[in-house]
């Protein structure tokens, strides 16, 4: 026990000595940004509208959106609102290009 | 190739011409007594789709299949859900589409934590601030580094611990929104208004501080 407590004494010596004394971000708690990701952050902010749409709203308009573009409409233009949330969400956006695909595929037989 | 006929294990073909059923035949043909033939038709059409968009992924035939046989009975039981705003097979490629991704996703991420994402930018910070002069001289500091320190802080002042941590899971760590949501305890839907709401907060704070979005892009692009 005394040996156990002698280590733990010693190690807390060793960890306050190797400590930096300030954070990245000192007067903050973490988690905290990169350089980086504020960049790509301001660059999201830029974009950001008031009024966007979730991921469920644009997921029931994705295949009347694609199948614009398949027919080479507009859709952008058409479909603002699903077409900026397919450039804000990563998720709705890798479904898109999938189905996009997919019809691709499957146009032949349809 | 598109144009050949395929056939199944009954030695049916997969006939091009059979494919071409309007939306409501398809309806009823699938909510019919017998939908046997029409299942295998979208089956086939489902496979034949789900391969190709699916190609630069790591999945197996075996895979595909499971996805499809997922997404058609996702497909029957929500029928009455679809609309007729697009064709009925674009419709049901999206449902397959979703049920495919969701699940590659899940695996790809299965032994990721939040806290390993965290983890990661906290060391990268650390790391930073070793290699960093910390003398407090602002004289030394950029007008950039100046902004970048400033919108940190309000970063922190505006967004809640949960916003930050789901932003910087999805920045630093390319986490999928469904992944991040599901270790958050809601869903992608709701933390994509969580997202957006801490956006809208952010901007509107720099807003009232006098730091125009654009304004910062042009001056970070200037270094």
């Amino acid at each position: 026990m005394k040996l156990r407590d002698f280590f733990k004494q010693w190690w807390r010596r060793v960890m306050a000595f190797t400590q930096p004394k300030e954070a990245a971000s000192p007067a903050f708690d973490s988690p905290a940004f990169s350089d980086e990701q504020v960049k790509a952050l301001v660059m999201g902010l830029a974009q950001t509208d008031a009024r966007e749409l979730s991921c469920d709203e644009v997921y029931a308009l994705l295949d009347v959106f694609a199948e614009r573009v398949q027919r080479g409409e507009d859709a952008a233009t058409m479909m603002p609102l699903v077409e900026h949330h397919l450039a804000m969400c990563p998720d709705c956006r890798e479904e898109y290009e999938a189905l996009l695909k997919s019809m691709e595929a499957t146009a032949a037989g349809d | 190739m598109l144009f050949s006929t395929q056939f199944d294990a009954r030695g049916r073909g997969e006939n091009i011409l059979a494919m071409n059923r309007t939306d409501d035949e398809w309806i009823d043909e699938l909510g019919g007594a017998t939908p046997d033939g029409t299942l295998a038709d979208l089956r086939g059409l489902l496979l034949r789709g789900l391969r190709f968009a699916l190609a630069s992924y790591r999945v197996t035939e075996s895979d595909l299949e499971d996805f499809v046989q997922d997404g058609l009975l996702k497909i029957l039981d929500n029928l009455t859900s679809y609309r007729r705003e697009a064709r009925f097979t674009t419709w049901a490629q999206k449902v397959c589409v979703r049920v495919a991704l969701t699940e590659l996703r899940r695996r790809r991420w299965r032994d990721v934590s939040l806290e390993d994402i965290i983890a990661q930018s906290e060391i990268a910070d650390f790391t930073l601030a070793a290699l960093t002069d910390q003398s407090p001289d602002p004289g030394e500091a950029t007008v950039t580094k100046m902004m970048l320190a400033t919108v940190q802080r309000l970063i922190h002042e505006e967004l809640t611990e949960r916003q930050r941590t789901a932003l910087l899971a999805v920045m630093q760590g390319g986490m999928p929104l469904q992944e991040v949501a599901e270790r958050m305890g809601m869903n992608r839907n709701a933390l994509y208004k969580l997202l957006h709401d801490g956006r809208q907060r952010l901007k509107q704070r720099m807003g009232n501080e006098g730091l125009a979005p654009q304004e910062l892009l042009a001056m970070f692009g200037q270094r």
